[in-house]
C-alpha cells in the first residue's frame, strides 16, 4: 500500500510554525518512515506545479500555517484543499489570523503608506514607488503577488478540517494530530485540537491566586519584576491565560508562565466565548479598581482604564481577523485603491 | 425536535390595536419556522384571555409562548401562572412590552408596527434557546441564632418562638390503610449574650422617654420569659467564634466561657459577693460604683448568676483566696470551670449586638477625665437611678447638690460625622429627671442642633422648656474649663463669645458601634458602613437585611436608634425569617439564578470578589468556582465577568440574548 | 419626520431603567422607534461581548441603561459595567467605531422623562453620526 501523502506550506508567517515540525526532532523520522512528504517548500525542493499536477484528494493531510494576506498565498490555499483530503490550520496565524493579522488595524493604504512612503525613516524612496502587480520593465512583464487589504485566517478563505493552535504548536500536539490522522481516528470536523479549558485550570500559579482579586494598578510586564512565584493578574499584570486554550505545554504548566511571563493568548478561545476581547474586557475591567468601586469618580475611573494602553492590541494579539469585528473600520474606505492591481 | 411556537398579541384594546397594526404582524410571524400559531387577542389579560391563551397552549401542544402585550412588570407572573397551569414550564415563555415601550411612546403608526414587529421577532427568536427553568427547594432548619441580649435581640427572640406548628402526617401503607400522626414542632432560638446577663443597655435606665417608664421594670417579663421559654437557649456570657453556611442552614460555634459559677446549683442568693476581698470600678455604673470578682453587673440581673471575673480573681490568679468558695452553702463555685465551644445549627441569624457610648475622653475640649464633675451622660442616669451609687441623689463627687448643671448635646457629633439622633431626647429626659429632684438648680442646655423627630418628642422637649431649663443654641465649639472653684464652659453663637459658670457638666457623646461588630462582620463576610456600623442591604427598602441572605442587623449595631425602633426591628426580623423559614417546610430558591459548569471553568477566580451576596466560592478540590444557589439573585454579573464562558445566568443565557441582539439591531 | 432607520440596541436592566421605560410610556411621553429594548436583570449582565454583536449585526448605536450609581438593585452591578463599558469604548476607536455609538447613562424607576430624554438624545446623536462605517474586507 503507497504511503500516506503530506503536504507543508507556509502563508503569512514568521516561520516559527515550519521550525515546530523541525522542532519533533526524532519523531519526525517516524513521521517520515509513515508517510510521503510531497510538498514543503521551506525545507525541500517542491515547485507548485509538483502540485498542481497531482490529482484531487491525491494529498491526505495538508498542514497548512500562516494566515492569508496575498494572492498567491490564497491561491496556494485553494489549491491544496483541492487536492488534500484534509486541511489542517497549523498555528495560530493560519487559526486565528495571529500577528500577522494585526495589520487589519490599518489597511493596504496606510500599510504602504509607513513601508514606503514619506513618513517611512528606513526607507530612501523618495519617487514614492510602491509595489505594483504588474510591472513593465524592457524585459517584459513583471508581476507581484497582489497585497490584500484585510488579513485573514486560513478558514475564511478556504474550508478546514482541524486547528492545531498555538505559536507555534507544541511538538506534542503535532504529533498527536499526526498519529490520530494517520491511524483514522479522526476527531469531530472543525475540531480544535488543544484541551479546551483555559489555562488558569493547568496554571502553576493558579493556587497562588486570592480568592477575591482587586488590582489596583495596572502594570507591563516589563515594568515590574514578576515574583515567579504568583499569579500575573492578581499582580496587576495581564495575562490572557483565563480566556485562552490550556495546551501549550505538555508539562501542563503553561509555556511562557513557566519563563515568568503572562499568557498572550496564542491558543485562542475557549469554546463558549464568542469574541476573546469582548470577554477579556469584562473580565478584566470587572477586577480592575474592585475594592472601593462605589467611591471611584469618573475621572479615576479613566485613570484606572488608560491604564491598559492598547487593549485591542493586547487582547486579539493572535486573532484579530477572526474577532467579531474583524478590524479596524476606515474612515475613508472609497478612496480609489492605486495599489490594488 | 421542532419546537411549536405560539406567539399571542394582545390588543390592549384600543391601546395597542388602535397604535400597532397586529394584523400584520401575525400574518408575518405565523410563517416563521417554527410557529405553529400566531393569534391577536383583544384582552389576554382577561379571564376570557388567559382562558384562550390556556386553550391555544393545550389545543396546539405548544412547547413554547411569546406573549407581545403590556409591561411584563404588570401581568407576566399571571401569563407565567397560566402557561403551568396549561402544563408548560413558565420559563418555557417569553413576553415582551409593544404597549408601555412601543405604543404609548411611538405615535407614528408605521414606526411603532416596526418596532413592535422586531421585538416579537427578536422574541421569537429567542425561543429556540429557551430553557425550562425547575423550582428548587431546599430542607431548612427553622432553628435561629440571635446574637445580642438587648432589646431588639430579645423581642426577635420571643417573636420567633411565640407559636410552634402541630404537624399531621398522613401516611398510607401498602395494604392502603392510613396512619395519621400528629407532631408539634417548635422552632428553636439560641440568644447569644457576650454579658453576664440579658437586657442589653436599655436596663440601666431608671426612667426611659418617652413614657418617663422604669426600663428595668418595663423589662423584665420579657426578660423572665425568655429565660423559661423551653425552646429558647439563653447563652449568656457567651461569643459566637465561628460561622459557615448560608441562609437556611448555618453552622455557628459559639464559646461559651468559663463562668465559675454553676448555672444549674447557683440559687443566686449572692451570699458569695461580700467574702470577696476584691473592689473594682464597675463600668455598669460607669465607673461610679465598686464591684467585686464575683459579681452581677447590677442588682437584679437576669439570669441571676454571678461571674468570677478571672482577671481580678486572686483564686483564679494563682493566690490562695476561696472566700466565694466557702460563703457558698450550695457548691457553686467551680474554680476548674473552662471555656466550652458548642456548635448549634440555624437557618437564619439575627445580629442584635448594639452599641454604646462613645468614651468623652476622646474629645479632650471638655475636660472629661480631667475635671472630677464632668460627667457622660450614662453616669448621670446612674446616679438618678435608686439602684445607683448614689442611691438616686444627684450629688457632686464632693457629696454636696450642685446648684447649677450644664449640659452639651451634640458631643463629638462633628467628629464622627452623624448625629446619633437620641441623645437630646435622653438629655432633655434626664433634665427633667434633675429638675423634678433638685427644682431650684439651674439647667443649661448647650446644642447645635435638635433632633425631635417623634410624635411624643416635641412634647417632652416642651415640658422641660416649661420647667425652666435654658437651651442655648452654640455652633458645637463648646470648650470646659475650670476655675478651681466652678467649671466653666465656654460657648460660641453667632456673634460672640460667650461664658457660663456650673457646678456640673454634663455630655452627651455619640453613639458609636460596639467593639463586636467588626469581628461579626468578618466571619460573616458582610460589610460595615464608614461609621463602623453595620450596613444595610437597602436603606429604605431592606433597612435591617444584611447583605447576606438570612442575615438581620437590628437595633442599634445597624445605627443609632431609640428603644422603639430597635424593637420594631427586632419584631420585624423575626416576621422576615417566619415567613420564609416555615416550620415543616421547605425553601423555594429563587429560579433565576447563575450557574457554573465545571467542565469549562477554569478557576480562575475572576468572579468570586464580584458577587455582593458572597454567593461564590472556590472549590480547592477541583479547582473550580461554586455558585450556592440559596445565596445567589441572579444579576449576572458573574456571568459577564467569566472569561471561559463556564457561568450561565439562567433566562438571560447569552445563546437568548444573542438571539434577540440578532434580530433588534437589523 | 426621521425614518429612524438606525437601530439603536438599548439593553435596560429589570428594576430602575425598564420601569423608567415603562413610565415613559406611562406618560405618553415620544421615544424614537429605533431605540429597541432588550431586558436584562442588572447592568452587571451586560457584555461587551453583546455590544460587540449589536454593531456586527447591524446597530447603528447601542444604549445601556442602568440604575443610578449606588442603587443598584444588586448593589454593585452597575459599578463593573461603568469600568467594562468605558475600556470596551476605547476598544471600539482601535477600531474605527466612534465612542458615542455606545452610551452607558442612569434612569431609575421613577424618570420617565430622564427615560425619554436620553432615548431622544441617543437618537439625535446616532443620527448625526450615520449609519457605523462599513466592515469592508476587501482583497
Amino acid at each position: 500500500m503507497p504511503k500516506p501523502k503530506v503536504a507543508f506550506y507556509w502563508c503569512a508567517s514568521c516561520g516559527g510554525c515550519e521550525e515546530a515540525i523541525v522542532d519533533l526532532n526524532e519523531d519526525i523520522l517516524k513521521v517520515v518512515e509513515l508517510v510521503d512528504i510531497v510538498f514543503w517548500p521551506c525545507a525541500m525542493d517542491f515547485k507548485y506545479d509538483d502540485v498542481r499536477k497531482m490529482k484531487d484528494n491525491e494529498i491526505t493531510v495538508a498542514f497548512i500555517n500562516g494566515a492569508i494576506r496575498t494572492d498567491e498565498q490564497e491561491e496556494m490555499a485553494n489549491l491544496l484543499r483541492k487536492k488534500a483530503q484534509i486541511v489542517v490550520a497549523f498555528g495560530s496565524c493560519s487559526h486565528l489570523g495571529g500577528i500577522p493579522g494585526l495589520a487589519n488595524f490599518w489597511d493596504r493604504e496606510t500599510i504602504f503608506e509607513s513601508s514606503y512612503g514619506k513618513g517611512c525613516p528606513s526607507v530612501d524612496n523618495p519617487d514614492g514607488i510602491v509595489p505594483q502587480t504588474v510591472s513593465k520593465v524592457p524585459e517584459g512583464e513583471l508581476t507581484l503577488p497582489a497585497f490584500h487589504n484585510t488579513v485573514k485566517s486560513l478558514d475564511q478563505v478556504i474550508d478546514v478540517d482541524y486547528y492545531i493552535p498555538g505559536c507555534a504548536p507544541p511538538p506534542y500536539l503535532t504529533m498527536k494530530a499526526i498519529v490520530a490522522i494517520l491511524s483514522g481516528e479522526l476527531p469531530e470536523k472543525g475540531a480544535i485540537l488543544a484541551p479546551e479549558k483555559t489555562l488558569c485550570d493547568e496554571c502553576s500559579l493558579n493556587d497562588s491566586k486570592p480568592e477575591k482579586i482587586s488590582i489596583k494598578e495596572i502594570k507591563r510586564i516589563s515594568e515590574v519584576i514578576s515574583d515567579p512565584e504568583k499569579c500575573f493578574l492578581a499582580e496587576g499584570v495581564i495575562c490572557m491565560g483565563p480566556v485562552t486554550r490550556s495546551g501549550c505545554s505538555e508539562e501542563g504548566d503553561g509555556k511562557c508562565i513557566s519563563a515568568n511571563m503572562p499568557c498572550r493568548g496564542c491558543f485562542g478561545p475557549p469554546p463558549e466565548v464568542k469574541d476573546v476581547g469582548g470577554k477579556m474586557i469584562s473580565a478584566l475591567a470587572s477586577i480592575v479598581g474592585l475594592e472601593g468601586e462605589e467611591n471611584m469618580s469618573e475621572e479615576d475611573v479613566e485613570k484606572l482604564i488608560n491604564q491598559i494602553v492598547d487593549p485591542a492590541g493586547y487582547f486579539y494579539r493572535f486573532s484579530l481577523p477572526t474577532s467579531l469585528l474583524r478590524r479596524k473600520r476606515m474612515s475613508n474606505p472609497a478612496k480609489e485603491d492605486r495599489y490594488n492591481g | 425536535m421542532q419546537e411549536r411556537i405560539g406567539v399571542f398579541v394582545c390588543k390592549c384594546g384600543p391601546n395597542i390595536g388602535d397604535k400597532i397594526d397586529v394584523d400584520t404582524i401575525v400574518n408575518e410571524v405565523k410563517n416563521i419556522d417554527g410557529v405553529v400559531t400566531a393569534k391577536s387577542h383583544n384582552l389576554l389579560c382577561s379571564n376570557d384571555g388567559l382562558e384562550f391563551l390556556k386553550e391555544e397552549i393545550i389545543k396546539g401542544n405548544l412547547s413554547r409562548v411569546v406573549v407581545a402585550a403590556c409591561t411584563p412588570k404588570m401581568y407576566e407572573q399571571k401569563f407565567m401562572n397560566t402557561c403551568e397551569e396549561a402544563g408548560l414550564n413558565p420559563f418555557l415563555f417569553h413576553m415582551t412590552n409593544i404597549r408601555e415601550q412601543v405604543a404609548w411612546v411611538t405615535p407614528d403608526k408605521i414606526l411603532a408596527t416596526e418596532k413592535a414587529r422586531k421585538l416579537c421577532l427578536a422574541a421569537i427568536n429567542r425561543m429556540s434557546f429557551q430553557e425550562p427553568i425547575e423550582k428548587k427547594e431546599i430542607d431548612v432548619q427553622p432553628d435561629v441564632l440571635v446574637v445580642g441580649g438587648g432589646v431588639a435581640g430579645l423581642e426577635a427572640t420571643l417573636t420567633l418562638t411565640a407559636k410552634g406548628r402541630k404537624i399531621i402526617l398522613v401516611e398510607k401503607d401498602d395494604s392502603g390503610k392510613t396512619e395519621t400522626t400528629e407532631s408539634a414542632q417548635f422552632r428553636r432560638v439560641y440568644l447569644v449574650e457576650k454579658s453576664p446577663c440579658i437586657g442589653g443597655v436599655s436596663a440601666r435606665f431608671e426612667e426611659v422617654y418617652q413614657t418617663m417608664e422604669c426600663a428595668p421594670c418595663m423589662l423584665s417579663p420579657e426578660l423572665q420569659e425568655v429565660l423559661q421559654k423551653e425552646n429558647v437557649e439563653t447563652l449568656t456570657y457567651s461569643e459566637v467564634e465561628e460561622i459557615v453556611g448560608s441562609f437556611g442552614n448555618f453552622t455557628v460555634k459559639i464559646r461559651r466561657k468559663a463562668r465559675y459559677v454553676s448555672e444549674e446549683a447557683c440559687i443566686g442568693c449572692n451570699a458569695c459577693f461580700e467574702p470577696c476581698p476584691i473592689e473594682i470600678p464597675n463600668q455598669y455604673d460607669g465607673g461610679l460604683s465598686k464591684r467585686k470578682a464575683i459579681y452581677l453587673p447590677y442588682a437584679g440581673a437576669l439570669p441571676n448568676v454571678p461571674v468570677i471575673d478571672r482577671l481580678n480573681c486572686l483564686h483564679l490568679n494563682g493566690k490562695e483566696c476561696n472566700a466565694c468558695e466557702q460563703a457558698c452553702a450550695f457548691g457553686a463555685i467551680n474554680f476548674e470551670d473552662e471555656d466550652r465551644l458548642i456548635e448549634k445549627n440555624v437557618g437564619a441569624i439575627i445580629l442584635a449586638v448594639g452599641s454604646k457610648l462613645s468614651d468623652p475622653t476622646q474629645f479632650p475640649q471638655f475636660g472629661y477625665g480631667k475635671y472630677d464633675n464632668v460627667l457622660s451622660a450614662i453616669q448621670l442616669e446612674r446616679l438618678n437611678a435608686s439602684n445607683g451609687p448614689t442611691g438616686g441623689k444627684i450629688l457632686l463627687r464632693n457629696g454636696q447638690e450642685p446648684k447649677s448643671i450644664a449640659f452639651i448635646y451634640c458631643v463629638g457629633r462633628k467628629e464622627k460625622g452623624y448625629c446619633s439622633g437620641i441623645c437630646c431626647m435622653y438629655m432633655s429626659a434626664l433634665a427633667h429627671h434633675v429638675k423634678e429632684k433638685l427644682p431650684d438648680v439651674k439647667i443649661y442646655s448647650f446644642y447645635t442642633d435638635l433632633c425631635l423627630p417623634k410624635k411624643e418628642h416635641q412634647k417632652i422637649f416642651e415640658k422641660v422648656l416649661a420647667k425652666g431649663v435654658e437651651f442655648i443654641r452654640s455652633d458645637g465649639s463648646e470648650y470646659v474649663d475650670y476655675d478651681g472653684k466652678k467649671l466653666i464652659v465656654k460657648y460660641k453663637t453667632e456673634s460672640s463669645v460667650k461664658s457660663v459658670l456650673a457646678d456640673m457638666v454634663i455630655l452627651a457623646p455619640p453613639v458609636e458601634p460596639a467593639k463586636d461588630i467588626e469581628k461579626l462582620a468578618k466571619l460573616l463576610d458582610i460589610p460595615l458602613d464608614e461609621h463602623g456600623f453595620f450596613s444595610e442591604e437597602h436603606i429604605l427598602m431592606k433597612p435591617f437585611g444584611a447583605p447576606l441572605e438570612g442575615v438581620f442587623v437590628v437595633g442599634t449595631c445597624q445605627g443609632p436608634k431609640d428603644i422603639g425602633d430597635s424593637v420594631a426591628q427586632g419584631s420585624a426580623s423575626a416576621g422576615k425569617i417566619l415567613s420564609r423559614l416555615m416550620l415543616g417546610e421547605k425553601l423555594e430558591l429563587e429560579p433565576i439564578v447563575a450557574e457554573i459548569d465545571e467542565e469549562i471553568c477554569c478557576g480562575c477566580n475572576t468572579c468570586i470578589g464580584l458577587c455582593p451576596f458572597s454567593a461564590i466560592h472556590r472549590d480547592v478540590e477541583k479547582k473550580v468556582s461554586v455558585i450556592d444557589d440559596t445565596l445567589c439573585r441572579g444579576c449576572g454579573t458573574c456571568v459577564a465577568a467569566c472569561p471561559t464562558g463556564a457561568t450561565k445566568a439562567k433566562n438571560f443565557t447569552m445563546e437568548q440574548i444573542s438571539a434577540e441582539i440578532m434580530e433588534v439591531a437589523k | 419626520m426621521k425614518d429612524e432607520k438606525l437601530a439603536i440596541v438599548t439593553f435596560l436592566c429589570n428594576w430602575c431603567s425598564y420601569e423608567g421605560a415603562d413610565k415613559a410610556g406611562n406618560a405618553r411621553l415620544n421615544c424614537p422607534s429605533n431605540i429597541r429594548i432588550i431586558r436584562v436583570m442588572c447592568s452587571g449582565r451586560i457584555e461587551p461581548q453583546f455590544v460587540i454583536q449589536a454593531f456586527i449585526d447591524g446597530a447603528s448605536g447601542v444604549l445601556i441603561l442602568g440604575c443610578h450609581p449606588g442603587d443598584c438593585h444588586y448593589k454593585k452591578g452597575n459599578y463593573k459595567a461603568i469600568r467594562r463599558i468605558s475600556l470596551l469604548k476605547k476598544m471600539l476607536r482601535q477600531f474605527g467605531i466612534e465612542q458615542d455609538r455606545v452610551r452607558l447613562d442612569w434612569v431609575s424607576a421613577s424618570e420617565g422623562e430622564r427615560f425619554a430624554k436620553v432615548a431622544n438624545e441617543m437618537a439625535e446623536t446616532i443620527e448625526q453620526l450615520g449609519p457605523l462605517p462599513e466592515l469592508k474586507i476587501l482583497n
